[in-house]
């Protein structure tokens, strides 16, 4: 696997790397609710989000995370991107009311590309607190994690520890797969099926590929069910664990200040719904842009 | 005294085709057999069959005096740890050292005890420098070592290495090998049962059992088992190059016949 690929875990030890997996998982909940909060104004949007934006990529420096990786999973959206463009320029919407130009009979909308705009912010921002917790969070303390959060739903015989074994198991393999992967595209190709040349014959060669991987997935599968059996793994026996979580201090100073973030956002919504339209540009200029 | 004894016992995966027939044998505690066989003979099934992954059709395996069966199984589980041919498909947790406490915390040790466990363990396999490390950057016979560490910290009084060596390279062969002495030195009273396709590994154990088509046909030491050619040719077993060196000598005229082991062979050959 690539050193870029995305969320890939980076093994530093940063101060983000030592929070606690439960927490990290908490804050990216509250920092998606904070992201996708709406207000009145265009302005109060793009600031409140630019801010976060830019706390996100401080927070992204400090825990050492490779910025070409997130610019390289961005860019392998363009066409994402580029669809949810067209869509919002090309389709009439009679909310838009600033006219930017014509063409022809169809008039394009500042508004649009304004939407568009914000859209990709807040994809980018979900992007970064994503990559923020893969790439800080060994794969097994997240999963500990998420069974951890998830625990409350046991009395209702929700199969926590189940599920987290399962993914925990899945991202374990997914090297071994993709080594067998290419194992059998060599093998393949050696045998003179074409993986590069032309729609139809890539999908034809697809299915030389995926048949094998499948079989072989399986009897792993069966291998590793004998293998975990033999060690006296019992899924609804109680286990103990070798990672033990603990809350310390840096957990309590990031949740401060996860919380004062997401509550400053939160507020600034309440106020904006109920009392009255908050407008950042005309409270710190005294300047009403109107928009 | 009889570690596991095993009686009459019959298997088949499917109907009409037995995989294991009517095999009696037994082991003595702290010994290490060998069960050697081509493909198919019934090897693996019959180590699936010790530790209750499989459910025999006829027949008892007594481990300890106590019967295999389902009330027994969790404690006759508790005896037998097993390592298994693939390196992969047995290598569960992320890192070392979370695979070697994947069987721990299946026995519930508590938490504070495991890092001292699984640090003494992967010592003894050598693998103390690889704690954190996740299984891709391991070589084979690295991962089998793991594995062994694994087993070998569920403190088990019988080991079953099913073609353990079976995919990994020359060096990692040797490694485990090692290991296999080493542990045999350290505590007696393990009992080692090896299923294997090596001879060599074979060599070390105090017995070997040759088993065909689902059935022990013959059972000694190993000198004894792979010195016999006619043995050799109707099980199409690989002569140790210990015994081909003896043969060859021999058929020279050297009176090589109460050697037993290369040591041996050159202090003699060097006089």
């Amino acid at each position: 696997m690539s050193e870029l690929t995305f969320g890939r875990y980076s093994p530093f030890n940063t101060v983000v790397h030592r929070i606690d997996p439960r927490s990290k998982i908490f804050f990216m909940i509250l920092l998606f609710v904070a992201i996708f909060l709406q207000f009145t104004l265009w302005s109060t949007n793009l600031i409140i989000s630019g801010l976060m934006l830019v706390l996100l990529i401080v927070v992204m420096m400090i825990s050492r995370i490779s910025f070409r990786s997130l610019l390289k999973s961005i860019l392998s959206m363009w066409f994402l991107l580029l669809f949810l463009l067209v869509i919002y320029v090309l389709i009439p919407n009679q909310t838009y009311i600033y006219p930017a130009f014509n063409i022809g009979s169809l008039t394009i909308y500042y508004d649009a590309f304004y939407q568009w705009g914000y859209i990709m912010l807040r994809l980018i921002m979900i992007l970064c607190t994503t990559m923020i917790l893969t790439s800080t969070t060994k794969p097994m303390d997240l999963t500990n994690g998420l069974e951890w959060g998830m625990g409350f739903l046991k009395p209702i015989h929700f199969p926590a520890h189940e599920i987290a074994m399962t993914i925990s198991i899945a991202l374990r393999f997914i090297p071994t797969i993709l080594d067998e992967t290419n194992r059998i595209m060599k093998a393949q190709s050696s045998r003179g099926v074409d993986f590069t040349h032309g729609i139809v014959k890539r999908v034809r060669a697809i299915v030389s590929l995926i048949i094998p991987l499948f079989v072989s997935a399986i009897e792993r599968s069966e291998e590793l069910a004998n293998a975990m059996e033999a060690r006296g793994y019992d899924p609804r026996a109680k286990r103990t664990h070798f990672h033990v979580m603990h809350f310390k201090l840096v957990d309590l100073i990031s949740f401060l200040f996860v919380i004062a973030v997401f509550g400053g956002v939160l507020t600034l919504f309440i106020i904006d719904k109920n009392v009255q339209v908050v407008n950042i540009i005309e409270t710190l200029f005294k300047v009403n842009p109107g928009f | 005294m009889e570690k596991i004894v095993i009686k009459n016992l019959s298997y088949s995966y499917s109907a009409g085709n037995k995989a294991v027939d009517d095999l009696s044998l037994q082991v003595e505690q702290g010994s290490f057999v060998s069960i050697v066989g081509h493909n198919g003979s019934g090897k693996s099934t019959l180590a699936k069959l010790i530790v209750g992954l499989l459910r025999a059709n006829s027949g008892e395996i007594i481990v300890d005096g106590v019967q295999l069966e389902d009330k027994s199984l969790n404690d006759i589980r508790k005896k037998i740890a097993i390592v298994f041919q693939n390196p992969d498909n047995q290598f569960i947790g992320s890192t070392v050292e979370d695979d070697i406490a994947f069987g721990l915390e299946n026995r519930q040790i508590p938490s504070e005890e495991m890092p001292e466990i699984i640090k003494k363990y992967a010592t003894y396999v050598k693998m103390e420098d690889y704690l954190k490390k996740e299984p891709t950057y391991l070589s084979g016979g690295q991962k089998q070592r793991v594995a062994i560490a694994g087993a070998l910290a569920l403190k088990p009084e019988i080991l079953i290495l099913d073609e353990a060596t079976a995919m990994i390279d020359a060096k990692g062969k040797r490694e485990i090998f090692l290991t296999i002495k080493h542990m045999r030195k350290d505590n007696p009273d393990l009992t080692i049962i090896s299923i294997t396709h090596e001879v060599e590994e074979a060599l070390l154990s105090d017995r070997v059992i040759v088993m065909e088509k689902g059935k022990a046909v013959c059972s000694g030491s190993p000198l004894e088992v792979f010195a016999n050619k006619e043995i050799r040719e109707k099980y199409k077993l690989q002569a140790p190059f210990l015994i081909s060196l003896k043969e060859e000598l021999k058929d020279a005229g050297f009176d090589v016949d109460n050697l037993n082991d290369i040591k041996e062979v050159v202090n003699y050959l060097c006089r």
